[in-house]
């Protein structure tokens, strides 16, 4: 077998773990129980043994490595996860290699319900949540699109139909109930 | 016979109409003239990169409303989608834990929703539930439907056609709780491209992701891109004139990220729209001027010019 060649993407790099002075005001000793808490398995059994990294497609393509970032997980270096959390494509793959069982896609989907509680919210989970409210669906409906629709034979998207209100009142009493348009920040017009 | 209810998902009613044409198509009296039904009240799974990723609890709410659904109709979700799927199939997983259930049960009762599963049969007096299965496209034509049936409808020659599929993460991943196909060795695919006629060919990489899943095309396109464009390469050497798969996220993902690296691109489709095309449907009704990567070098082939 031939090396692996890594093309990095600039601006996305990080350093090793072990390349870096960590000072103890860093360390958060709540973060692993933190992580099982919104869904993650003990980040203490890792072993260190970085399967998880060689699968990784992502790791290829930028100075991302999955078990650097368990490792932060194991001191409760919180802010050295703060950059990686939303480039894991949820593969899978870790889990499929994981000789401790960690599922370490499970813990960055953690790492990203830690991040939106501290505020932490990308855009487009923003645009996307708003969608789902306003149409019941995540994708926005286009224009363009429900004329060729039309062309096909297959009738508008059932989303403008009126009976589809009922769905989206369903909906949004639902997001209120679990305090999710709070937590993402839907704006209060878009709730029906 | 078993009954079944479309579950479109967001990205083909939305993006590729000529996938939901397809499906029909072939599910229909054109096709396989199976029992299947379209339930209006579904909404998003909801996509798993966004909610399962930021709120767990109202990712399930939100699904186990759309699995509700099934269940009153006592239908089996027919998904077109991996994401829909992977949503939809762990939501049904996690209600087996009576704990979760009754606490999804304790707001659902706010929109006059409960999930009990699909009643089974009753010992005495006590009734007996299954969870709603929820099932995938290419599973349902390959187990329910039959490499056999697909073969013997496949009247449009593809023997010339050498196709590279690609399954998708989510069909394969996570296996904690099912396994559809192989993860290491999938064949289902290859198995259906290969009844409708055409040769599936090999390539390097072939179970890599396509770089879009769990929102990194959202947020960093450029990572995503890069991924797209290492598959494509490997795709473009073994000299494949199409790329099949049996998720419209990936099927978006191959459409618009070979913008950024190609000028002409490997035309890109949904298995349903392959399986339509063997079947002898006229192109027109696909839906591929909605892609962004041409399906001319494809189409001109088939013709044999």
């Amino acid at each position: 077998m031939g090396e692996v060649e890594k093309t990095f993407i600039s601006g996305l790099k990080e350093e090793l773990v072990e390349e870096k002075v960590i000072d103890e005001s860093q360390l958060d000793p709540n973060f692993a129980k933190e992580i099982k808490k919104y869904g993650g398995k003990d980040v203490m059994t890792c072993l260190q043994c970085g399967n998880c990294t060689g699968v990784c497609p992502i790791s290829l393509k930028i100075d991302y490595k999955t078990r650097s970032i368990i490792k932060y997980c194991q001191f409760g270096l919180r802010t050295y996860t703060l950059g990686t959390r939303w480039v894991c494509a949820t593969c899978y793959r870790c889990y499929e290699h994981c000789p401790a069982d960690i599922n370490p896609a499970e813990v960055m989907i953690a790492l990203r319900h830690i991040a939106v509680r501290e505020g932490v919210i990308p855009p487009f989970i923003k645009v996307a949540a708003t969608n789902l409210v306003r149409y019941g669906q995540s994708v926005k409906p286009d224009e363009e699109i429900n004329k060729i629709r039309k062309e096909l034979g297959l009738g508008d998207i059932h989303t403008f139909s009126p009976d589809f209100k009922k769905v989206l009142r369903e909906i949004s009493v639902l997001i209120h109930a679990s305090k999710y348009d709070k937590l993402i920040g839907i704006e209060d017009e878009v709730m029906v | 016979m078993t009954s079944y209810a479309y579950f479109f998902g967001c990205v083909i009613p939305n993006r590729y109409p000529g996938v939901e044409y397809a499906v029909r198509w072939v599910c229909g009296k054109e096709g396989y003239d199976m029992d299947v039904k379209d339930v209006p009240d579904f909404s998003c799974c909801p996509v798993p990169g966004i909610f399962y990723s930021t709120d767990k609890e109202t990712w399930l709410l939100l699904a186990t409303r759309n699995l509700v659904l099934a269940q009153d109709e006592r239908r089996e979700i027919l998904t077109v989608c991996n994401g829909c799927l992977t949503s939809l199939m762990k939501a049904s997983e996690y209600l087996k834990d009576p704990k979760s259930m009754g606490k999804v049960n304790r707001v659902l009762a706010q929109v006059g929703k409960k999930y009990t599963g699909v009643p089974k049969k009753s010992e005495g007096k006590r009734k007996v539930f299954e969870p709603v299965s929820v099932r995938h496209y290419i599973e349902v034509m390959a187990n329910d439907i039959g490499l056999e049936a697909i073969a013997a409808k496949a009247k449009r020659p593809l023997k010339n056609i050498k196709v590279a599929v690609h399954y998708g993460c989510h069909y394969l991943r996570p296996t904690e709780s099912r396994t559809i196909d192989d993860p290491n060795n999938p064949v289902l695919l290859d198995k259906i491209v290969e009844a409708c006629g055409a040769t599936s060919v090999d390539y390097e990489d072939k179970l890599d992701c396509c770089g879009a899943g769990g929102g990194v095309r959202s947020h960093v396109v450029d990572l995503a891109n890069s991924l797209t464009q290492d598959k494509c390469r490997n795709i473009s050497d073994v000299g494949a004139d199409c790329i099949v798969t049996g998720c419209p996220f990936c099927l978006l993902q191959f459409d618009n990220a070979q913008k950024s690296f190609s000028k002409d691109g490997i035309p890109v489709m949904h298995v349903s729209q392959f399986q339509a095309l063997s079947m002898g449907i006229d192109p027109i009704s696909l839906g591929f001027d909605t892609h962004h990567v041409s399906a001319h070098s494809l189409l001109r082939k088939l013709r044999g010019a």
